[in-house]
């Protein structure tokens, strides 16, 4: 029971403030959801419809089309392919880096841990600036399609590339999140384990990893989104257009036809959607993870 | 303790562990805390400890099953372009059309690369070309706009490859020079366009009774949209501030229009400060256009002003002769009758050159097709199909101008009778990119704050 | 009684640790940090400060766990050592590597020459006007975005606190946002703030305020504020959960005891809730700070390269600087205050958390 609820029940009675609250609440929603709602309605516009109409208004009659839906699918889907190739084992490695990371640096404890774990920890915040240039040399340098003679890997190589950045950008991040799970696992437990002769990765294997499965629900929702949505590391160092993930097609949607506001907005429904679903989808399974009900 | 009954306890555990979880995500920074106890531990003994690990692995193969069909056949040609706006984008078309004409048996990639005056197009271009990895040619402006890819020899010599004797006795010298700024010939340009232009809609100002051909030098331009914004409703003058390109371009007009061309010479050669109260005067010359400009003018392109003009809402257009195609492809807007265009004042005689070319990139992934290209485009084919559609004259002298319609034709007459054809700043030919760059952030800053000592400072430092 | 992470992770007072007696100093958790310092060094060699061990711990055999502590070290290494190695390389390798970048004189499509360094790209930066105006925005929209996300982030906390009805819904409404790319926030805060069609200029025309109208993001005035203005709607519901979580965290008691005193309502929450809630704020405010450091996407999209001076932001400046004009030291410059901010905001944050024995 909520003790602001305590706090207010002494007041019962004022169902006016009650209304005023939902009202307020209310409002937020509003403010919170009027650019996704303006958006979706020009999105089913047509340019006529979108010249005349307030924007949160439904399309009027013989103005309704959803042909910038299908335009904007047309123009995004490799871009929602490449990124699903992308951020799909970006996440999920980076995911497990960090439960790596963590378990090493938590339920295994030696001196001067905290010293590599500030540096893990201090990598979440680096501004993705700081290592551009570097970034750029450095994967011109590699060449992985020139020295793995895989055609999958010619292929994909700016994916392959964008990926394993990916990856090294979400350990931080990740190991912090694992971290602070494993932090509260049963320290006697795994110390019976150790007792009974288990080698650290047994333990690892046997104990930790199975009671991971709702960070690692967190870890993987949260990544995946972060991973998407990118759109800097993307543009720097994904130059082969084929290899473009959908924010830069996005982006490029929005550079060539500045007016078609139809077609942004379908655009950025079609971009957005993966991680719409996600979080809609999960935010439940997201919150049990959490909690550890699992 | 999760098993707990009460379901209003329950919910309040769930709600709150849902924010707890978010909130996590949120204290990045506070990592391992200690808890009390072995919450999260109980209830999932019993599962196996292989998944994890087991679904990485999987979907880390899928990303290999993806990569079947190579492609890497020697005849697919890849271009990387920014025309995609109407009647570029059909030019375009056009000449892509040609050249499948001729070379049925290559495979064009086509990759258009937005963001205005081929803002994106660079760094995409810069990265691919870095990387070892460039397309099979792109388009580029010629002039200074190549020098940072000749300095570091990524431009392959095409002077004995596709400059034949041909070739180069039907291109006009001073467009040869400019593809060959650092001694060699390393582009095909393919179209000239005029920037010093005024297009305006006849019968808006019919309806105020200004004529275009009176105007003599830019303060008296001024003097006409003052007229036109007190006696009538439309907007005098369509610009577009969201990209600083068009502003710098103007600035450049009125310049040249103050000063000629002499003067203009000197400022891109890099001395500003002798220059200073010229420069300063179509500095705030410019200041004054802009007061009549759209009122949206920071959120639209250049291509949505001119639909303006074109539907009565708008007087003058200062664009290159590309805003013309625009023109063509309206329908029942009909040049001399609806639309017209005098040079921009005071610059009669001057044809200010912005020029579109392609190149043969080092380390190029598809040498025969792109030498099949660019010997097409500079073709006559090539420029008489490409041109006309694009609101351009073509380079080579040869080019039949039967197609080009009335306006193209008297550009084409222009430029035989003009005086002289200087680069462009805002398009590339004049000055290397850092400087064009620097110019564009510095015409960006007076878009918003119009400040002509700021602007006056930022030219005399981009160079 | 299983209480979440977060919870855990925002207790106001470092007091509690893990409970089981001779792993307290395990890691430094249970340390005070100044402990925790000398016996990084050490560590490899022999214990010799036996004496600056903490009583607590005093029980156990020295030698033996110290060879028990550098097998666990070592047995430890095979799980942070994969992922330490692509950290240090990819993160600080790469910073490292761009500050000797930003020391050579590189520009243009070639290599740069390591042979000549000097500081003169940041000479130049102190010299730059646009280096100015960047520095400058991106101080005030940290700021301003960080307050305003956190102020707006507390109300809605505050309300959704009230034992609301849907409050699941309404929570993941406001939460929304957050989920969504920068790239699709900011096409549909253009069209949000377009002068002629969109939403902002056509309310205010509907309720007869067109006097208020204005072109958004183009005119100077307004280009930041609106910018900071989207970002929060973007991250205040963030902020939302994170106080709501500390909201959680205050004992029952605290309303209770105040509601005896006869408190009223505003003062319950301005006098006692609010001020537990520094850690929350803290925790919140440099997630803030950092995404207001990335703002460049948002940015990107919104202008390009060239935001103009009463809205270009560092991350901006970098990108144009580096990429769009080639001057690639000068970029790298650039970069590394960019760095030395982000680091002028998390150094302290992680020395406190040090200290206070939370990291």
């Amino acid at each position: 029971m909520s003790a602001a609820d305590r706090a207010r029940s002494a007041a019962t009675g004022l169902d006016r403030s009650r209304v005023a609250l939902y009202l307020v609440l209310l409002a937020m929603v509003a403010f919170y959801l009027a650019p996704l709602e303006s958006g979706l309605m020009t999105a089913f516009k047509t340019p006529e419809g979108f010249r005349t109409t307030t924007p949160f208004a439904l399309p009027p009659i013989g103005e309704f089309t959803v042909s910038a839906w299908g335009m904007a699918f047309e123009r995004l889907s490799s871009g929602l392919l490449n990124s699903a190739m992308m951020a799909v084992p970006a996440t999920v490695l980076s995911a497990l880096f960090g439960s790596l990371a963590a378990y090493g640096l938590t339920n295994l404890s030696w001196r001067g841990q905290i010293g590599v774990l500030m540096l893990f920890v201090a990598g979440v915040f680096i501004p993705y600036q700081a290592v551009l240039v570097p970034l750029t040399q450095f994967w011109s340098f590699v060449d992985l399609g020139g020295r793995i003679p895989l055609a999958f890997v010619d292929e994909y190589q700016g994916l392959i590339n964008l990926g394993i950045t990916h990856v090294a950008y979400g350990i931080p991040i990740c190991t912090v999140l694992f971290r602070s799970y494993y932090a509260t696992i049963d320290e006697d437990m795994l110390e019976a384990a150790r007792l009974d002769g288990a080698s650290a990765a047994t333990i690892y294997r046997r104990i930790v990893l199975p009671l991971s499965v709702p960070i690692f629900a967190v870890t993987l929702i949260y990544q995946f989104t972060q991973i998407w949505n990118d759109l800097l590391f993307a543009i720097v160092l994904v130059s082969d257009p084929s290899n473009q993930v959908v924010t830069v097609a996005l982006n490029q949607l929005q550079g060539s036809f500045v007016q078609q506001f139809n077609l942004q907005m379908a655009g950025a429904f079609v971009a957005a959607l993966p991680t719409l679903v996600v979080y809609v989808l999960f935010g439940e399974q997201f919150a049990k993870g959490v909690a550890g009900e699992t | 303790m999760s098993h707990d009954s009460r379901s209003d306890d329950d919910d309040r555990l769930t709600r709150r562990h849902y924010v707890a979880g978010a909130g996590t995500l949120a204290t990045v920074g506070i990592a391992g805390c200690s808890d009390s106890g072995g919450d999260g531990s109980d209830g999932s003994d019993g599962s196996d400890g292989s998944d994890g690990s087991d679904g990485s692995d999987g979907s880390d193969g899928s990303d290999g099953s993806d990569g079947s069909d190579g492609g890497d056949s020697a005849s697919e040609l890849e271009i990387i372009h920014w025309w995609t706006a109407g009647g570029e984008q059909d030019a375009y078309q056009a000449l892509l059309d040609g050249f499948r004409e001729e070379h049925p048996d290559v495979e064009i990639t086509d990759n258009p690369a937005p963001g205005g005056a081929g803002s994106a197009i660079d760094t995409v271009v810069q990265n691919r070309v870095i990387d070892g990895n460039p397309p099979s040619t792109f388009q580029i402006w010629p002039g200074q706009a190549l020098t940072p890819y000749t300095d570091e020899g990524l431009l392959e010599d095409i002077g004995d490859s596709v400059w034949d004797e041909e070739m180069r006795g039907a291109y006009l010298d001073g467009v040869i020079d400019l593809a060959q700024p650092a001694g060699d010939l390393v582009a095909v340009p393919i179209n000239i366009h005029r920037l010093n232009n005024l297009f305006f809609n006849v019968s808006v100002l019919d309806d105020a009774d200004v004529d275009a051909t009176d105007i003599d030098d830019p303060q008296g331009l001024l003097g006409v949209l003052e007229t036109l914004d007190a006696e009538t409703d439309v907007t005098p003058l369509v610009h577009q501030t969201q990209s600083p390109w068009s502003s710098l371009q103007l600035w450049e007009s009125i310049f040249i229009g103050q000063q000629g061309v002499d003067d203009y010479q000197t400022v891109i050669g890099g001395d500003v400060s002798s220059l200073e109260d010229e420069v300063r005067s179509a500095l705030d010359l410019l200041a004054s256009y802009l007061e009549y400009i759209p009122e949206d003018a920071g959120s639209i392109s250049w291509d949505q002003g001119n639909d303006q003009l074109i539907e009565g809402n708008a007087a003058f257009l200062h664009q290159g002769d590309w805003a013309a195609g625009q023109y063509s492809s309206a329908d029942g807007f009909e040049f001399g009758s609806d639309w017209d265009m005098v040079p921009f004042p005071g610059t009669t005689g001057v044809y200010q050159s912005v020029i579109d070319s392609f190149v043969f990139p080092t380390n190029n992934p598809s040498p025969e097709a792109t030498e099949q290209f660019l010997n097409y485009a500079g073709s006559v084919d090539a420029q008489e199909r490409f041109n006309p559609i694009k609101g351009s004259i073509p380079p080579r002298t040869d080019v039949p101008m039967d197609e080009f319609g009335d306006f193209l034709s008297r550009q084409f007459e222009d430029f035989q009778n003009s005086n002289t054809q200087p680069p462009a700043i805002a398009h590339g030919t004049a000055v290397a990119p850092a400087i064009q760059s620097a110019l564009e952030e510095t015409f960006a800053n007076f878009n918003e704050n119009r400040d002509v000592d700021a602007a006056y400072q930022g030219i005399v430092d981009a160079f | 009684m299983s209480s979440g992470i977060f919870a855990a992770l925002i207790r106001d007072t470092g007091g509690s640790v893990r409970s089981d007696g001779p792993d307290v100093d395990s890691d430094a958790a249970g340390d005070e940090a100044s402990d925790a310092e000398p016996r990084v060094r050490t560590d490899g060699g022999t214990v010799v400060d036996g004496a600056g061990e903490r009583s607590g711990s005093a029980d156990a055999e020295p030698s033996l766990r110290s060879r028990f502590r550098r097998s666990r070290f070592l047995e430890s290494i095979p799980f942070w050592g994969p992922p330490g190695v692509l950290v240090l390389f990819f993160v600080y390798g790469a910073i490292g590597w761009n500050f000797v970048i930003s020391l050579t004189g590189w520009e243009g499509l070639g290599s740069p020459d390591y042979s000549s360094l000097s500081t003169e790209m940041y000479t130049q930066l102190l010299a730059d006007s646009s280096f100015h105006a960047a520095f400058q925005n991106t101080l005030v929209l940290l700021f301003a975005f960080t307050v305003l996300s956190l102020v707006v982030g507390l109300l809605l906390a505050i309300l959704v606190d009230q034992k609301i009805r849907l409050e699941n819904t309404f929570r993941t409404i406001y939460l929304l946002p957050m989920s969504l790319s920068f790239v699709v926030t900011a096409i549909f805060w253009s069209w949000m703030y377009n002068p002629s069609n969109g939403l902002i200029n056509e309310l205010l025309r509907a309720i007869g305020l067109d006097a208020l109208t204005q072109a958004w993001l183009s005119d100077p005035q307004f280009k930041l504020a609106a910018i900071i203005f989207a970002l929060m709607w973007q991250f205040s519901g963030y902020c939302m959960v994170v106080y709501l979580a500390g909201l959680r965290a205050i004992p029952e008691s605290q309303y209770e005891a105040a509601r005896i005193d006869g408190a009223s309502t505003t003062r319950l929450y301005w006098r006692v809730i609010i001020p537990q809630l520094r850690a929350s704020t803290m925790s919140a405010a440099v997630v803030l700070v950092v995404f207001a450091l990335k703002a460049f996407d948002f940015l990107f999209v919104l202008f390009g390269v060239n935001p103009g001076q009463s809205a270009d932001i560092l991350s901006v400046m970098m990108y144009r600087v580096a990429f769009d004009r080639v001057q690639w030291a000068y970029g790298s410059a650039v970069a590394m205050v960019l760095f030395a901010m982000a680091l002028g905001v998390i150094g302290p944050y992680l020395y406190l958390q040090y200290r206070r024995g939370e990291l």
